[in-house]
């Protein structure tokens, strides 16, 4: 089952902005979803619009199987929520704060405390939140977020404030919750090295856009397809038609010859048949496209 | 059900916050300084307390400083205040996210924010009993005043100045529920008030929404004004809160961004 299906969203805002264009989503339960994109993507819109915190404008949306406009409160009785910037009344300190969360979500009170404990906040005592760092006051939306032990969680840019540490910590915590109780999780992020190690999916989304949706592996695979391998050559012409043969996608870009990724060996054999024909070569170049440069090069227009 | 966990929830914001401490501060403030002055004008007070009517002096006294800026200020102010926190704080977001409908999020503030007056009509008037028996008690001189406490009289009063506030406290609500900036409810709410403070001579100064109190006021001196001899000034202001809290409970569903 699917834990979010969201069809067709699209959104312009009141100042003419189109935000969202036809932006389909599908979070598989249990599953971990990396929402990524660059700054003003869309992606804050498309997780706004995704809770009802903005009027649904086209497009249909789906949680657990469930209608979200008519089952709504049912539904977000399972949803944990961060969305951009941590929401925390600054008056009042943590446990003040998740204690006005319980009274609407009535779970038990213990939880408070258990929470606390989990994102690292179990000793500030009375300090008020407003005197807090900003990655303590993301520890604390985080601790928001889990307090109703919700099964499924929607975090905006979660390790956001964070310290080096504090990101590990947040990464370990996610995961546990997803591997030991199943929790779905969809994340938001502008840096794909950020969650690349913790993400079973991938939706990139740009300009109001989704650009790729599907599995870790699969953007994997358009990696292995964007990696390349150069031979630089002093005559690319008798080059091109001694490998064109064996090779069909080979092509030329001065004395450039430009090649799909191959094993090391085909590396050796292709470089000595040139030798071998009397062409010289100058160089040789493997471009390692890493996903950050896939994410890159697809974000880059 | 899930009106009162939502009302517990909003009641828990209130604390420590700005508003708690207006509440707070506002009500015996007043109370105070009329206890101070009495200590110091001590004189004065022992020919008061043998008075027949020396609780209505020190109701309509107090009053006096209370209802024409004091309270209508603090009601601007105090409504404002709680209704932005969630600007303030940036926390619409999660509170639109949580299982509840948007209609019992703005019941249930708004009954939080009239619970809260209602808070400072009660420690109001706790203050001014004791700002009555305080002076006499601290000095030897001075006897405890003859008349019997006129406790009725007192709830009614106040039960007709928290009427007069209603329209003050709804369409304060409205303003800060639209706009993120608290200089909007707050410029609006001074802005109101002004006008109806200018406004209560006139003939048909009832029909503005803040004068309220104000008459209620000049009843209480037993002036007449022109405006209320043939109006329940009473009527205006609950006519007025309804239609008022209806329009903002209609914009506030409405609202695209939450
Ligand atoms: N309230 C708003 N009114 C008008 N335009 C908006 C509003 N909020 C966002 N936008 C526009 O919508 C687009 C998407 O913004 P969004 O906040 O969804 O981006 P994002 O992917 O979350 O970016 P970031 O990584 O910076 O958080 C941007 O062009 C932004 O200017
Ligand atoms: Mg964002």
């Amino acid at each position: 089952m699917n834990s979010i299906e969201a069809q067709h969203l699209t959104h312009r805002f009141a100042n003419g902005d189109l935000a969202l264009d036809d932006v389909s989503l599908r979070v598989k339960e249990g599953s971990i979803y990396g929402f990524l994109g660059p700054n003003g993507a869309g992606k804050t819109t498309t997780l706004r619009l995704l809770l009802g915190l903005l009027k649904k404008q086209k497009g249909h949306i789906q949680f657990f199987g469930q209608d979200f406009a008519a089952k709504r409160i049912e539904i977000l009785r399972q949803i944990g929520s961060l969305i951009e910037s941590p929401s925390i009344y600054s008056h009042l300190t943590a446990t003040e704060n998740l204690l006005l969360w319980q009274k609407l979500y009535q779970c038990p009170k213990n939880r408070i405390p258990e929470v606390l404990r989990l994102v690292g906040l179990g000793d500030t005592g009375h300090k008020k939140t407003g005197q807090f760092s900003l990655g303590m006051k993301q520890r604390l939306a985080i601790a928001v977020a889990l307090l109703h032990s919700p099964q499924l969680l929607i975090l905006d840019e979660p390790t956001n404030g964070l310290d080096p540490h504090g990101m590990v910590e947040m990464r370990e915590l996610l995961k546990a919750l997803n591997q030991q109780q199943g929790i779905t999780l969809l994340i938001s992020s502008h840096l794909l090295a950020e969650i690349e190690k913790l993400v079973t999916d991938v939706g990139i989304i740009h300009r109001g856009q989704l650009l790729f949706e599907g599995s870790l592996q699969a953007l994997h695979q358009k990696q292995q397809e964007a990696s390349s391998l150069v031979f630089v050559v002093n005559d690319p012409t008798a080059a091109l038609a001694l490998i064109q043969p064996v090779f069909p996608s080979v092509r030329a870009e001065s004395d450039r010859i430009l090649l799909p990724s191959l094993a090391q060996t085909d590396i050796a054999r292709l470089n000595q048949q040139f030798v071998n024909q009397g062409i010289d070569v100058y160089g040789i170049q493997t471009t390692q496209s890493d996903l950050e440069s896939i994410f890159m090069t697809m974000t880059n227009d | 059900m899930q009106f009162i966990h939502s009302f517990q929830s909003e009641w828990l914001k209130t604390k420590r916050s700005l508003a708690f401490w207006l509440v707070v501060v506002g009500s015996f403030f007043i109370p105070l300084l009329m206890t101070v002055g009495r200590v110091i004008y001590a004189d004065n007070l022992a020919k008061l307390v043998p008075l027949p009517n020396f609780w209505e002096q020190l109701l309509s006294q107090s009053w006096q400083f209370m209802a024409i800026l004091l309270l209508p200020m603090g009601v601007i102010l105090a409504t404002s205040l709680i209704t932005q926190l969630e600007f303030r704080n940036n926390t619409w977001k999660q509170l639109h996210a949580t299982p509840q409908t948007f209609s019992t999020i703005f019941w249930a503030k708004l009954a939080v924010i009239l619970s809260m007056m209602l808070g400072f009509f009660v420690l109001f008037n706790v203050g001014m009993y004791f700002s009555g028996i305080v002076p006499s008690a601290l000095l030897p001189t001075v006897n405890l005043p003859a008349a019997a406490f006129p406790l009725r009289l007192y709830a009614e009063t106040s039960g007709f100045f928290f009427v007069d506030c209603l329209p003050i406290v709804a369409l304060q609500y409205l303003v800060s529920l639209q706009f993120r900036n608290f200089l909007m409810p707050l410029s609006v709410g001074i802005g109101v008030l002004l006008a109806s403070m200018i406004a209560v001579e006139w003939k048909y100064g009832y029909t503005l929404p803040y004068t309220y109190c104000l008459y209620n006021f000049f009843k209480l001196r037993g002036a007449t004004m022109p405006a209320t001899g043939h109006t329940n000034i009473h009527l205006w202001a609950l006519g007025y809160f309804a239609l008022v809290t209806l329009a903002s409970y209609v914009l506030y569903l409405l609202k695209s961004e939450k």
